[in-house]
């Protein structure tokens, strides 16, 4: 996307991750099964991490580049 | 409201707002963009995070949870069987525990961070059932064995066990039994509990509707 800045392309990015992770914490919440509960914490929780760092860092980043 | 539908109506909100955000990347240039940034690409995800982690773990002490898996249900009909002198069932059939949690509160420790070796147990389930041989239910053992603060959890102090007429009728016994040395399944003692190899050979109760 023309104009947008590193910040912005890493809020985009966090936001896509984090969008990410709460969809497989909503499938997972519909299911009662173990599997789900490991999916949950491993792959819905590391992509949330994910997300919630990249945007810290976007924050810290610019501050930085100030 | 049951909390898993609450944490489905934040999970929602929340991906709503950071659809905003995503789309339009342009409001975190003012102030209240950025407030809004930081709730929906911070807070509320870690809120969301924190509260499906605190409902899976309440979710996961659940009888219904346990038996979901194809290997439990042997364990989930032993819990039927018309005998008082099957631990499991007596215990089930006569609320002397939670049923609706009934697997958890005998199967956990009861210590500090109990809860979470618990489930750090419940993962090695998980892993073998998925990715390794499940034995066949007869020949599921425990890891470690029943420990005997399981039971004293409950029944330590109660008269019925105190003053139990087999329990005293020798003094080294309680004070065995209450130091984990002599298990409360011995045989002889309450050694009856899931007998999952003669299922086909007793009598189940029909709980009433």
């Amino acid at each position: 996307m023309p104009g947008i800045g590193p910040m912005r392309k890493r809020l985009q990015a966090a936001g896509i991750l984090l969008i990410a992770g709460l969809l497989i914490e909503a499938a997972c919440l519909l299911s009662p099964r173990p599997i789900a509960f490991v999916i949950f914490v491993s792959i819905g929780g590391l992509l949330m991490f994910a997300g919630v760092t990249l945007y810290l860092f976007s924050l810290v980043s610019t501050r930085t580049n100030h | 409201m049951p909390a898993t539908t609450l944490v489905a109506i934040l999970v929602l909100i929340t991906a709503a707002l950071i659809v905003v955000v995503v789309l339009r990347p342009g409001l975190v240039s003012t102030p209240t963009g950025k407030i809004l940034a930081f709730i929906a690409l911070f807070l509320l995800p870690v809120l969301c995070g924190a509260m499906g982690v605190s409902t899976d773990m309440e979710r996961s002490t659940t009888t219904a949870f346990c038996l979901s898996c194809h290997t439990m249900d042997s364990y989930g009909k032993s819990l039927y069987i018309d005998d008082p002198n099957h631990i499991p069932a007596a215990h089930f059939q006569n609320h002397r525990v939670d049923p609706e949690h009934v697997c958890y509160t005998c199967h956990t420790d009861y210590a500090m961070f109990g809860t979470l070796k618990v489930k750090i147990g419940g993962l090695r389930h998980v892993y073998v059932y998925y990715l390794g041989t499940p034995p066949a239910p007869e020949n599921i053992k425990l890891y470690k064995p029943f420990n005997n603060a399981n039971c004293l959890h409950c029944h330590s102090g109660a008269r019925s066990f105190e003053e139990g007429a087999t329990h005293n009728a020798d003094p080294a016994t309680m004070v065995a039994v209450k130091s984990n040395k002599l298990s409360c399944m011995s045989s002889g003692c309450h050694d009856t509990v899931h007998d999952i190899a003669h299922l086909n050979e007793v009598k189940f109760w029909k709980e009433p509707k």
